[in-house]
């Protein structure tokens, strides 16, 4: 058993996330059902919006289709669940609507083959693990949409594992400084306690905390203001974006004399849109970055082979890989051998 | 007519509906569609019903209520499956499913009113059988799927899916057949109770419903209404939720109103923002909450049962659709008309005709409106700004503004003489000054030019 099982069951739900189509996330979640111990956990999986196609619609590459084993809860549209191919138990039949029809729960009497499509709206997605977890599923696994990290979110899910590859960029050190770019987001830390207490209801808005430790709405920065200025700059202490994070914003702050060393929290790492260049200035120039939930990350899978055919060398991205993340990258269809 | 085609009615009728507390989608949807009751009977049954359930949330424990009201969550839409059923159609799993997650929910609900002293109030057709077919093991669970003990011949091909899962494929293509067999089977055999369960569906519904309307009646302080003898409605203390609640939240008092009308048409006059209009839509809003049977706001309610109701007000829709205000106006107001030649009981409500165009051709056609709706057999409350003849009609008016502030009481006066208070109440508003007091130098003028005439 490869060590990120293990540590997969301290959490009560994870998220496979792809990086870009085509990066293994779907080989990567057979990969991590095949290996759970069925016997000793309730395991439920379901999928964050319409991503059960036997064939890719973008690529047209073949999409295997999850193999679940006796014993597993599974989440998926009326529409693939009347496709199943194996023997189940319906549990419930939601009211959340998707395209492909109603969502239905259902556990696995015998193992076999289903599409899985679930909730298409990360709301209807905590809903149905909120429901799971009352009807004492230990461990909910969601394959997230692809390219978009938003399935993912603390919000939803406790830790992730993250799939990238060829597919994601066909240039080794491109790759490798693409994805340590979204690890080193994944991984920020969590700002103090009583920070998170109190920014975390503010869903909307840039708030600063000043030196007293007063909280103050900013409304009057906006995106089109050339330079930050507002009331209480000097004695700016922490600086708040409840919203998205964009390079625009992130430059006016590291250019502002009063907000050297600010403390800049994000709600989380699905609120960053900034390249990877503005971040690194950001923290060069003595800026701190924090996020107010975060998600463990549990392990970099890689997808060497890209949908045009070309192929990476799985040692060498593998090593570079783990060198800049410090953590341990793995090539799933390589190991299963 | 249906609850859904007067929703939008500007009576404030959604105000509402969305402040009951339904808990599925389906009674909401089933509410939407009831038609207006127009038979005393009809009505009375549906006040009974509620009567029963205004009394039981009363005495009640609130958990037990929560607990009801929480089960009733689970109710699903399953009507095309019900159709399915009764066509004789083959269910597949989740329809299956979906009959008996039903079956269940309604013996449940079934047992906890009876637990409290409510069988037979709304009658839950008992659908054991039903449960008892769909549940070969007795698990008493609401999960479904082809249970092994349907069929032997299933169970052995299963047991060879765990042993030899290469196989799989192939043994659960006959797996399939023998599924859509036991479905078929299954099918025929729920197919005499499609009717029942389609009342179980219906009753639970109405259970919801009910709950939420006693509900909103405590919550709101709405009363049962009895039902007129001699075709005149009367309110004590009348309010309107929607005006109040707005009130209350800037600190301010909804002051009820008290009105009879009926066989004589009804002219209502008073000052402006004396609450005219707000009489007609709370009397607009109570017929119709009569008729669909829900609680009254008022503290007292007597109430002639209708055919049609019609209210007309400046509608912003049709101005929106292309009319002005005045051609959507006398449209609307020649339906009133065109309807009171039939043989129907109509009430209707007409707030400030004609109000929209000059004075001299507006009370003219306020006037001719009176008495052309007095010669038919209806009900008829009219509110205008024009000094007209009042005929046979009986004429109320809003006390007014005495002492700094509105008395919003209707008085029953002689004649529909209209008081004089726009510039006492535009100046009390703190409105400009020069353009007031210059107002009332041409009012005064144009006074003493009148005396010089007589």
């Amino acid at each position: 058993m490869l060590p990120f099982i293990d540590e997969i069951l301290r959490y009560d739900s994870l998220s496979i996330v792809g990086l870009e189509k085509n990066t293994g996330k779907t080989e990567c979640l057979k990969y991590v059902l095949d290996r759970l111990p069925v016997q000793q956990k309730r395991i439920a999986v379901t999928s964050i919006g319409i991503d059960g196609e036997t064939v890719d619609q973008v690529t047209r590459t073949q999409k295997p289709e999850i193999v679940l084993r006796e014993g597993m809860y599974f989440g998926t549209s009326e529409a693939h669940y009347r496709q199943r191919r194996l023997v189940s138990e319906l549990i419930d039949v939601s009211d959340e609507s998707t395209s492909l029809g109603r969502v239905v729960t259902a556990k696995a009497v015998t193992g076999g083959k289903i599409l899985l499509s679930g909730p298409s709206s990360a709301s209807g997605l905590k809903r149905w693990m909120g429901e799971m977890h009352r009807k004492d599923i230990d461990l909910v696994i969601i394959d997230g949409a692809l390219s978009r990290l938003s399935s993912a979110s603390p919000a939803v899910s406790q830790s992730m594992i993250l799939a990238t590859g060829a597919a994601y960029s066909a240039n080794i050190p491109t790759l490798v400084s693409k994805t340590a770019h979204v690890v080193d987001l994944v991984n920020l830390e969590l700002t103090s306690e009583d920070k998170i207490k109190m920014l975390l209801p503010l869903e909307k808005g840039v708030w600063f905390i000043d030196k007293q430790g007063n909280l103050n709405s900013l409304d009057s920065v906006t995106s089109l203001s050339k330079d930050i200025h507002f009331e209480g700059m000097e004695n700016c202490e922490t600086l708040y974006v409840a919203g998205a994070l964009v390079d625009a914003f992130l430059e006016k702050v590291r250019k502002n004399k009063n907000l050297k060393q600010v403390e800049l929290v994000v709600r989380d790492f699905t609120k960053f849109f900034v390249t990877p260049q503005q971040f690194r200035l950001f923290l060069k120039a003595g800026g701190r970055m924090r996020v107010l939930q975060k998600s463990k990350l549990i392990a970099v899978t890689v997808n060497p082979t890209s949908p045009s055919g070309y192929v990476l060398d799985s040692d060498t991205l593998c090593g570079k890989l783990s060198e800049a993340i410090g953590l341990p990258v793995y090539d799933l269809l390589k190991n299963k051998d | 007519m249906q609850l859904k085609n007067v929703i939008e009615s500007p009576c404030g009728l959604r105000y509402m509906l969305d402040r009951l507390d339904l808990q599925s989608g389906f009674a909401r949807r089933w509410l939407l569609d009831s038609p207006m009751m127009t038979r005393e009977e009809d009505i009375r049954a549906s006040y009974d019903v509620l009567h029963r359930f205004r009394d039981f949330i009363d005495r009640e424990d609130k958990t037990y209520i929560d607990t009801l009201q929480f089960r009733l969550q689970g109710l699903k839409d399953i009507r095309t499956t019900i159709k399915n059923l009764s066509q004789k159609s083959t269910l597949d799993d989740i329809e299956l499913f979906e009959v008996k997650h039903l079956a269940i929910l309604a013996t449940d609900v079934a047992r906890l009113l009876q637990e409290h002293g409510m069988d037979n109030v709304v009658v839950i057709p008992a659908l054991d059988k039903v449960i008892s077919i769909l549940d070969p093991d007795g698990m008493k669970i609401a999960t479904f799927y082809i249970y092994d003990s349907y069929c032997a011949q299933l169970k052995d091909l299963r047991a060879a899916m765990r042993q030899h899962p290469e196989q799989q494929d192939d043994l659960l293509l006959q797996a399939n057949e023998l599924e859509e067999g036991v479905r078929r089977d299954l099918s025929l055999e729920l197919h005499p109770f499609a009717t029942a369960i389609e009342q179980a569906q219906i009753a639970l519904a109405q259970i919801d419903v009910c709950l939420a309307k006693a509900i909103q009646m405590r919550q709101m302080g709405l009363t049962f209404p009895a039902f007129a003898r001699d075709g005149i409605s009367r309110y004590g203390a009348m309010f309107h939720p929607l005006v109040k609640e707005s009130l209350v939240e800037h600190g301010r008092e909804f002051q009820p109103v008290d009105i009879a009308f009926g066989q004589q048409p009804t002219l209502i006059t008073g000052a402006n923002m004396g609450g005219k209009t707000v009489v007609l839509k709370t009397l607009t809003l109570c017929q119709l909450l009569f008729q669909f049977g829900f609680g009254i706001p008022a503290a007292t309610a007597e109430i002639a049962v209708r055919d049609e109701i019609y209210f007309c007000i400046g509608d912003e829709q049709s101005v929106e659709k292309g009319l002005s205000s005045f051609a959507a106006e006398m449209k609307n107001i020649d339906a009133v008309i065109q309807a009171s030649r039939k043989n129907k009981k109509i009430l209707a409500l007409i707030d400030e005709p004609a109000r929209t165009t000059n004075p001299t051709e507006g009370a003219a056609l306020v006037s001719a409106l009176l008495r052309v709706l007095a010669s038919k057999d209806m009900s008829l409350v009219m509110t205008t700004h024009y000094d007209i003849e009042s005929g046979d009609a009986r004429c109320l008016r809003v006390k007014g503004f005495e002492n700094g502030s509105m008395d919003y009481q209707l008085v029953e006066v002689q004649d529909g003489e209209v008081p004089h208070e726009a510039l006492n109440i535009a100046q009390s508003l703190g409105i400009d000054r020069e353009w007031i007091d210059m107002a009332r130098e041409q009012l005064e003028a144009s006074i003493s030019r009148e005396n010089d005439k007589h």
